[in-house]
């Protein structure tokens, strides 16, 4: 198992393309922040100091939200990719278990995961640094390892549920497009969940990515939001924040961190659980 | 009478309605170079993904190197090994690696492993090749480290799915030459399937398959005799004349272009035939039965690329 996740690493980093895309959405909603995006939610808050980088803050952590998702697609595409070339019937022929074969796609998957948000947490602290933000604090930059960590295992059992249905290399490589580009709305990272009407809020709420990213403003907007608001009254916060998606309010009750990392455990448990039933059903093709 | 490595009785597969596999009995003997005959489509493919593991049958009993298919598939998967038609390499892995992980699948780590890679690639020839990313190579390049792959572990017995289809005449050989090799060094048996007759004619035993049945069996030497004849082509100054003489003799004699010819029971039989006529003729050629004829009467038609 271990040799086979580390062929599929070795494959996932030696094609370029796939490492490409599955950072476009990561691409896509930086170059958008960066043109125009920043600008238009820093205008609309005039009267909050430093909004600007409290805006950023909010950014990096729906970008590492959605880094999670995109780039286990593209782990997992080396799963479709086995399977549209026949490669797999080598495997079958084998005397090596099965589930030792998904084993080692699903440790590639997490593995490329993990690594593909730590690229991505160093190269928006560096531009967070360089936008003139302090150095994280070693219990900001724990918990928010630990979030990725959650966060990757949660969304590579999503992305393995949706992959053990596709058997062709290009029907996946379309479908992962089409995800890439509206996860950035289902996680509400493109717009701020508040700014969005009721029935569409109430969907993002549900979709468990997106508590992966509310939990990861919690942690790396604390400090940009104890200085934007030092002064400020608590309600005025407490709104500021539901507007953003750091905290979800479900009626009258704000969700706890715990019941969201709860979502994303559960999420993990009950995906992985659904792909072994698909996968162990599927009757050997071609 | 040693015990046979494969054996299969009343083998069968469908895929819905159509039926590829109709029923198949054939036996494997140990070190056998053992070749599956057929034009495309007759259910070679498919017999091949059956005794590989691949595809499970409707029906039929197989004993693979004493394993019964289809309860013990993880004992038989562990002694043979199979090359596809389609290569199952990564292309952007070397070699090397290629050979390592699929090395790992069958419990070898280490220096067992290391001396299993070098000793496939030293006998498929492809030392040189192992740096390589397998994607780079050509067409008779890759099909030698399928080969390899399918070696690493020593099976017992070495399928071949159409191993030289799609390759130049040169490269063939050269893939026939590793094969001989192989078998030379360890005796391993080896199952092929191909659509060349002149591969099969290199085979100690061949079955031929058409329309998921059997329709011929034997070994080449007596395919030829069973279903080829001789020829004997005589060449005269009047055909026409000669025609008639050999007819009124009884003799199965026809007329074709500008010669005659008679079909013989055996080479010698030309003699007499040659000795009557001898002023009537000036030329003869005696074609030897060949495969091609074989198989043209066995299944009636030529086999389709």
């Amino acid at each position: 198992m271990i040799s086979f996740s580390l062929r599929n690493l070795k494959l996932f980093f030696k094609d370029r393309a796939a490492v490409f895309f599955s950072l476009l959405a990561v691409f896509i909603l930086i170059g958008l922040y960066a043109l125009f995006l920043g600008d238009v939610w820093t205008d609309s808050f005039p009267d909050v100091p430093n909004v600007r980088g409290l805006m950023d803050t909010w950014m990096v952590a729906g970008l590492l939200a959605v880094t999670s998702v995109t780039t286990t697609m593209g782990a997992y595409g080396i799963m479709v990719d086995d399977k549209s070339k026949k490669i797999e019937r080598d495997f079958i022929a084998s005397p090596v278990k099965r589930s030792s074969l998904l084993g080692g796609y699903m440790i590639n998957a997490v593995v490329v995961g993990i690594l593909m948000s730590l690229v991505t947490l160093l190269l928006a602290e560096i531009y967070l640094l360089a936008g003139g933000a302090s150095l994280p604090s070693p219990a900001v930059l724990f918990k928010t390892l630990g979030l990725i960590l959650l966060s990757v295992i949660a969304n590579s059992a999503m992305v393995l549920f949706l992959v053990s249905f596709f058997q062709s290399a290009n029907a996946f490589a379309t479908a992962s497009t089409i995800i890439g580009t509206l996860i950035g709305f289902l996680t509400g990272i493109y717009l701020p969940v508040g700014a969005l009407p009721e029935a569409v809020q109430l969907i993002i709420k549900c979709f468990p990515v997106s508590h992966a990213a509310v939990l990861l403003r919690q942690v790396l907007m604390e400090q940009p939001m104890e200085t934007a608001f030092s002064g400020a009254p608590a309600e005025t916060k407490a709104a500021f924040e539901e507007f953003l998606g750091v905290t979800y309010r479900f009626g009258g009750t704000t969700l706890s961190s715990l019941a969201s990392m709860a979502i994303l455990l559960g999420t993990a448990v009950l995906f992985y659980a659904l792909s072994l039933l698909v996968l162990s059903r599927r009757k050997i093709r071609t | 009478m040693q015990e046979k490595i494969l054996e299969t009785a009343g083998l069968r597969k469908a895929y819905g309605n159509v039926e590829a596999v109709r029923g198949l009995d054939f036996y494997v003997e140990p070190g056998q170079l053992f070749a599956f005959l057929g034009p495309n489509g007759a259910g070679k493919s498919t017999t091949i993904d059956i005794l590989t593991t691949l595809r499970e049958p409707d029906a039929g009993e197989t004993i693979i190197d004493g394993c019964r298919l289809g309860a013990e598939n993880d004992r038989i998967r562990g002694i043979l090994g199979a090359v596809f038609q389609e290569g199952v390499l990564d292309g952007l892995l070397s070699v090397e690696d290629n050979l390592k992980i699929r090395g790992s699948f069958y419990s070898m780590h280490g220096k067992a492993l290391d001396a299993a890679v070098a000793r496939a690639a030293k006998i498929t020839g492809i030392e040189e090749l192992l740096k390589h990313p397998y994607g780079k190579l050509s067409g008779g390049q890759k099909r030698r480290c399928d080969i390899a792959r399918a070696l690493i572990h020593t099976p017992k017995l070495l399928f071949l799915d159409e191993p030289t289809t799609g390759l130049d005449p040169q490269t063939r050989r050269m893939i026939w030459q590793t094969i001989g090799d192989i078998r030379r060094e360890s005796g391993m048996t080896v199952f092929f399937s191909t659509h060349y007759m002149e591969e099969a004619a290199a085979a100690d035993y061949v079955v031929v398959i058409d329309h998921g049945k059997i329709s011929a069996k034997g070994t080449p030497s007596e395919f030829k005799e069973r279903y080829s004849k001789d020829r004997l082509i005589l060449c005269a100054r009047q055909p026409e004349v000669l025609l008639s003489q050999l007819k009124k003799r009884g003799l199965p004699a026809k007329r074709t272009a500008d010669t005659v010819e008679i079909e013989l029971s055996s080479t010698l039989a030309a003699l007499p035939i040659l000795d009557l006529c001898r002023d009537e003729i000036s030329g003869v050629e005696i074609l030897k039965g060949t495969m091609d004829d074989a198989f043209l009467a066995v299944t009636g038609k030529e086999l389709r690329e």
